[in-house]
């Protein structure tokens, strides 16, 4: 799993483009929720979502929190309460990018969600804690449960990224978008990586492509031998080699590319990137419907040979859309490495969205290829249009 | 003092705390949500910021520590800038945990999730004690590496700001305002940035930029916050695109007179409340009590984290003491009916006897014509 330094701070580009995703969309999906929820029994869930791990969250309210965390309360009926770790004058603002009436702020989101809870009649029901991200900070969640001593809690964290795995029409229009702008980004920065520039000043050239296209987050890693997030020591110039992993967050949704730079004169790096090309191609070859999951990493194994130990460690793809990461996974091991307890699907379906991609060391340098895709009729299909 | 030195410093210091506590082992963790509003225990340990999802270090009353991590692809990344020699991967963690470690202390609690949380307490067959206060308490003043750092990024923050009163120009959207100060800070080896740049005639508060076209007129306020080896400094400005109206001087002028008197206020050894005092009191003689709270203003204040986030925020009840070494922002930021929101504030250090700025970017309202 290619996990990067995340920003204290989602700071680029915050709106809601109404027309790419209407209101209607996410009332589809909330009474979709709601008869899973009745068949269950449950009379409410508590989603966790922060700045991290938002898709739960975002994917019925259109909210991705901007920092630290927040709480959407659903009941089985009735309106859906949004509690935010922010400030009270950050509510209006909050409130135009959800469809949401009743958002609040909250510097206290356990005991302040049981009193909402209370507040809707549910201080004796059944409810349900979605947080897939696992990041529902521990003494918070211990002030909701203790809050709500006669709640029956369960956990049910895969309710929404079950949901989430078959991307509607909606979605996979703002993927493409997504996309299409990370593609005019990295056509963008290719043309700025160059022997004799600081890493960290590379950096900052594709961070302002990106932020110029309205992006709004960004994930950048970079380096000679291996992935490193920008940092201050990133002092080195570029040489004849450069591996460049980027994720662009874009209208809610992310995509993913890895580029490794090779000038033209290192004909077996050259060959080695190559290499890591037609890898991937193998792999998104086997992006058909009815397909196993497990198909995907069975090629790369065939094909990486020696380098796929290297590989592996920095995992051959994941599903990708309102989650860096989130199933379908290709291993047990990478959905471990996010809390999750199962791959999420063992074969795959049309308008799944995967991130593939191949990292291996050669000659002591880091090669990297990789790109987003959408499981169609006709098979695989560049995010990116590669 | 060299890198080594404050590492060995650091950790002669912590182990001097857990023998008053009877602490055999101290564990500290982190999730790599690298954050400025609290602290990152295993970044002031080991110099070394993760990327997640997990990072513990294991410290040992006398042996070697050792730093564990996740992905283990950036155990490569932990060995060349972390101080800690043995780094390992997070596998390992879960086996060394299995030894006696006797007591055990936690630090890092609020970032762990419940499973691992578990987890953690069926291994060690113990519930370890919550030990932050041991780093919060030393971490309280910042030592000359850290204020090293500090300037450094302060001297960024600056250059972020004056880069924006250079390009910013009416027909701009804002996310491109906000993309003119992190270009200019990410150029300079700035490594993340808590900032927030809008323009409006009349805003409302703080927050992300949005797709609104910058117009002649329009105040721009910011919150600037970069980090430069986890550490963070932030100022906040206000500049206005094409002559301002008369009522916008005269009412920043009282940012600035509640921004003096902030600074004034702030003496070693007085309470934090102090400063928040001084700048309520000046919104307050100006007729503008019922502004001093929210959704108005937040707080006049509040230290900056990675390294402590002491002493909190600068608001009425806090009567944290304010100590030499100890790094905050005071930010008189208040909506006023008549302008909107406007924004001053400066990352200060406390000196032996008073606070001083570490920013050079002027206070007055810059006017781009």
């Amino acid at each position: 799993m290619i996990f990067s330094r995340h920003s204290v701070l989602k700071r680029g580009c915050s709106t809601w483009d109404r027309q790419q995703m209407p209101q209607e969309e996410y009332q589809a999906r909330l009474d979709s929720l709601r008869q899973q929820m009745a068949q269950q029994g449950l009379d409410a869930l508590v989603i966790y979502g922060d700045n991290y791990s938002y898709a739960d969250l975002c994917y019925l309210t259109n909210y991705f929190p901007k920092v630290r965390g927040g709480i959407g309360i659903i009941p089985r009926s009735g309106p859906i309460s949004l509690l935010l770790n922010i400030g009270s004058r950050d509510v209006p603002f909050a409130k135009s990018l959800t469809w949401l009436d009743d958002v609040r702020a909250s510097g206290q989101l356990g005991r302040d969600g049981a009193e909402v809870l209370k507040e809707k009649g549910l201080a004796q029901a059944r409810v349900s804690l979605v947080d897939s991200g696992k990041g529902f900070p521990l003494p918070q969640l211990e002030e909701l449960q203790e809050g709500l001593p006669q709640v029956q809690w369960q956990p049910s964290h895969s309710m929404l990224p079950q949901m989430r795995l078959q991307k509607s029409a909606k979605e996979l229009a703002a993927l493409r978008e997504a996309g299409r702008v990370l593609n005019e980004i990295w056509q963008g920065a290719r043309e700025r990586i160059g022997p004799g520039r600081k890493e960290y000043e590379i950096v900052a050239d594709i961070d302002r492509l990106a932020r110029d296209k309205g992006v709004e987050d960004i994930r950048i890693l970079a380096g000679e031998k291996r992935l490193q997030p920008p940092s201050f020591k990133m002092t080195a110039n570029v040489g004849n080699h450069w591996a460049l992993y980027l994720a662009i967050q874009h209208e809610r949704y992310w995509t993913e590319v890895g580029r490794t730079y090779v000038s033209s004169d290192q004909p077996k790096l050259q060959s080695a990137y190559q290499k890591a090309q037609e890898i991937v191609t193998q792999m998104a070859m086997q992006l058909k419907r009815g397909n196993s999951i497990k198909a995907i990493d069975e090629t790369a194994r065939n094909q990486l040979g020696e380098f796929y130990a290297t590989a592996g460690t920095y995992g051959l793809g994941n599903g990708i859309g309102l989650n860096q990461w989130e199933a379908p996974f290709l291993s047990e091991d990478e959905a471990r490495q996010v809390g999750s307890t199962s791959l999420g699907a063992t074969l795959l379906n049309e308008n799944m969205t995967l991130a593939l991609r191949v990292a291996f060391e050669t000659e002591g340098k880091l090669i990297l290829f990789g790109d987003s895709y959408e499981v169609t009729p006709d098979g695989p299909k560049s995010l990116t249009g590669k | 003092m060299n890198p080594q030195q404050e590492f060995e410093n650091r950790i002669a210091k912590t182990r001097q705390a857990m023998r008053k506590k009877g602490l055999q082992t101290l564990l500290i963790f982190d999730s790599g949500r690298h954050n400025f509003l609290r602290m990152n225990y295993v970044a002031y340990l080991t110099d070394f910021i993760s990327v997640g999802p997990e990072t513990m270090l294991m410290l040992p009353l006398e042996d070697e520590p050792t730093l564990f991590l996740s992905p283990a692809w950036d155990t490569e990344r932990a060995r060349e800038e972390s101080w800690v020699k043995n780094v390992r991967p997070m596998e390992g963690f879960w086996n060394r945990l299995r030894n006696n470690v006797g007591k055990a202390g936690l630090i890092g609690r609020e970032a762990m999730n419940v499973d691992l949380h578990d987890e953690l307490v069926k291994t060690l067959n113990q519930t370890p004690a919550n030990a932050k206060d041991i780093l919060e308490n030393m971490a309280r003043q910042k030592s000359e590496f850290e204020l090293e750092r500090l300037r450094r990024a302060a001297t960024i923050a600056d250059a972020g700001v004056e880069a924006l009163h250079e390009d910013a120009r009416i027909g701009l959207k804002e996310f491109e305002l906000a993309g003119i100060v992190e270009y200019k800070m990410r150029s300079l080896g700035a490594e993340d940035n808590f900032g927030m740049v809008v323009a409006n005639n009349h805003n409302q508060a703080l927050h992300p930029p949005t797709d609104r076209v910058v117009q002649s007129g329009d105040i721009i306020i910011g919150e600037i916050t970069p980090c430069i080896g986890g550490l963070f400094v932030q100022i906040c400005r206000t500049m206005v695109l094409g002559r301002p109206a008369p009522m916008v001087n005269e009412k920043y002028a009282i940012l600035k007179t509640a921004m003096r008197l902030g600074l004034d206020a702030a003496k070693s050894g007085a309470p934090a409340s102090d400063i928040a005092a001084a700048i309520n009191g000046t919104f307050v003689e100006a007729g503008y009590e019922k502004y001093c709270r929210p959704p108005f203003m937040r707080v006049r204040g509040h230290g900056l984290g990675c390294g402590s986030f002491a002493p909190g925020s600068l608001e009425d009840n806090n009567q944290t003491e304010l100590e030499e070494g100890m790094t905050f922002i005071i930010h008189p930021n208040q909506y006023l009916p008549e302008t909107g929101y406007l924004t001053l504030g400066d990352t200060v250090v406390m000196t032996k006897t008073k606070a001083q700025s570490l920013m050079r970017s002027s206070w007055e309202l810059y006017v781009k014509d």
